[in-house]
């Protein structure tokens, strides 16, 4: 009987797998122990490359990325340093290129150009329609991927200088090499606190929400540190207007990771939502100071311009959006402070690139 | 008796031909289908003359496939061909008048030839028909923008943000 039961929480499992990647939170980038959508994207020379084709490498480095943004440069350089010394020992680096929602000529152009200039050697791919993107739910310009043993074993946005040399000292364990420095032992996420998490998302996104919080209280319970329950139980009661009760999980969470940026952004969104807009300014200006976490930049210039503070309003916008340009929210949360502040026009330009954005036009 | 049997016979006969030409018709209709779907991808990708040709193919296949006349509508106005664009709008809707996204399509013509009032007008009339009016809103709210109507152009663009649901344009 247990063997059953067993057996249909695994299939159950399986049949959600592809439902929850597409439902993964849309703040967060996929987690660390999940696993990655396989993807199949058309080189510089238009050769296909499918992360299936790469599965018995020890580690796959995938790189979100565009021209237009510096520290995709930086980011491509420091991973061909890595690449020339450890391309042998059987780690794969994937760049993929996000110039654009629709890759023009121009774009290809401009990828080959870097590339010779960079003097690139790893595989370059063009994500066109931005597909992979928004599976991989990326959330900032440059973004890192590592996937080890199918499984999602890092994950970084943006270039944060210490960040990604940890990265680096992560990557060379995977290689067989010594890290430059003792290496602090990388959480990992339980997981059927994972499994549990996912099955509560699947019953929100039903609407069945007295089926979900079980599952997210026992994924808390399971493993403390895994925030991203917290984030989804909170969320859940956002969804049930128990506004204190969120508030209370969220705080829960930073007693136990203090300076996580996923939860201090959805506590600040929290005390928007419900007018406390001093408190949200205060506990985004610290999210946003720690990396590149695009939501805590939005969602500060979004408190900023509610209190009446346009020009920072309007500079952490453009951060965001310096961060990653196709994340319609930006749009819409700035038309509101255009609209607040009576800039109508912009306000009617805004809105107009979020419906863009949500519906595909192209211009 | 023989009368009997040649009614039997015509009866057997036409059913017989009845079949071979919906069979063939249901072929012709896979085959506008697929050409469609292939359309449909090269239009997203922006090689709207690949797209054209294809439409144009899947017409001569199966003419009275309103999508067709529809999407060859919004390719040709990508190719600014704005009468053609119409005259395609127009077949979809002689095929069907009641065709949901070629009455906005015919709105979005008019905004681009810059009638502005004749476009607000069609598009107006289209929202009312249409129960997945995100992109008739769209275009509404290109119609005040330009018109300098920022009030009702963010209320369309909004509008649009909202009850846009599942691809559904």
């Amino acid at each position: 009987m247990r063997k059953n039961i067993l057996l249909l929480k695994i299939i159950f499992l399986m049949l959600m797998a592809p439902f929850c990647i597409h439902t993964a939170n849309a703040q967060a980038m996929l987690q660390v122990g999940q696993a990655p959508p396989d993807f199949s994207l058309a080189d510089i020379n238009g050769k296909d490359i499918s992360l299936k084709s790469l599965e018995k490498k020890k580690a796959v480095v995938v790189v979100f990325w565009a021209t237009w943004s510096a520290n995709s440069k930086k980011a491509l350089k420091r991973f061909e340093e890595f690449y020339k010394k450890y391309k042998d020992k059987e780690i794969e680096i994937v760049a993929i290129n996000a110039n654009n929602q629709i890759i023009s000529k121009d774009d290809v152009e401009a990828v080959k150009k870097l590339v010779k200039e960079l003097n690139i050697t790893f595989p370059i791919v063009f994500d066109d329609g931005l597909k992979t993107f928004r599976l991989y739910d990326t959330i900032a310009l440059p973004s890192t991927i590592i996937i080890s043993d199918g499984k999602i074993v890092y994950e970084l946005p943006g270039l944060p200088l210490v960040g990604t040399e940890d990265m680096i000292d992560y990557l060379m364990t995977l290689a067989g090499e010594q890290p430059r420095k003792a290496l602090v032992q990388k959480y990992k996420p339980r997981h059927d606190a994972i499994a549990d998490t996912n099955l509560a998302k699947g019953f929100i996104a039903k609407k069945k929400y007295d089926m979900a919080y079980p599952f997210l209280n026992k994924a808390v319970e399971k493993d403390s540190k895994y925030m991203l329950a917290y984030v989804e139980l909170a969320k859940l009661y956002e969804i049930e207007g128990k506004a204190a009760d969120a508030e209370n999980i969220l705080k829960k969470a930073l007693t136990v990771e203090p300076e996580n940026v996923a939860v201090m952004t959805e506590l600040g969104h929290l005390l928007i939502t419900t007018g406390r807009n001093k408190d949200s300014i205060t506990v985004l200006e610290k999210a946003s100071a720690l990396n590149s976490y695009t939501p805590s930049h939005y969602y500060y210039a979004y408190a900023l311009g509610k209190n009446g503070q346009i020009k920072e309003s309007l500079a952490n916008f453009e951060k965001a959006l310096s961060l990653n340009p196709y994340e319609e929210n930006i749009y819409t949360l700035r038309a509101e402070v255009y609209t607040l502040n009576k800039m109508q026009k912009e306000a009617a330009s805004d809105y107009r690139k979020a419906l863009e954005m949500k519906m595909k036009i192209r211009n | 008796m023989a009368g009997k049997l040649i009614i039997q016979f015509s009866l057997l006969a036409c059913l017989i031909f009845s079949l071979s030409f919906s069979a063939g018709a249901a072929e012709d209709r896979q085959k506008a289908s697929s050409l469609l779907k292939e359309a449909v991808v090269l239009y997203e990708k922006g090689n709207y003359d690949r797209a054209a040709e294809l439409l144009a193919e899947a017409i001569k296949a199966d003419a009275n496939y309103p999508e067709l006349h529809d999407q060859l509508g919004y390719t040709l106005l990508k190719k600014k061909d704005f009468d053609g664009a119409t005259n395609s709008f127009n077949t979809a809707l002689k095929i069907n008048p009641r065709f949901r996204t070629s009455r906005t399509g015919i709105g979005l013509v008019q905004y681009h030839k810059g009638d502005l009032k004749g476009a607000e007008e069609t598009l107006k009339e289209a929202l009312t028909l249409n129960p997945y009016p995100a992109m008739t809103h769209y275009a509404l709210g290109l119609v005040y923008e330009k018109s300098g109507d920022y009030e009702k152009s963010i209320h369309h663009f909004k509008e649009g943000i909202r009850t846009f649901k599942g691809g559904k344009r």
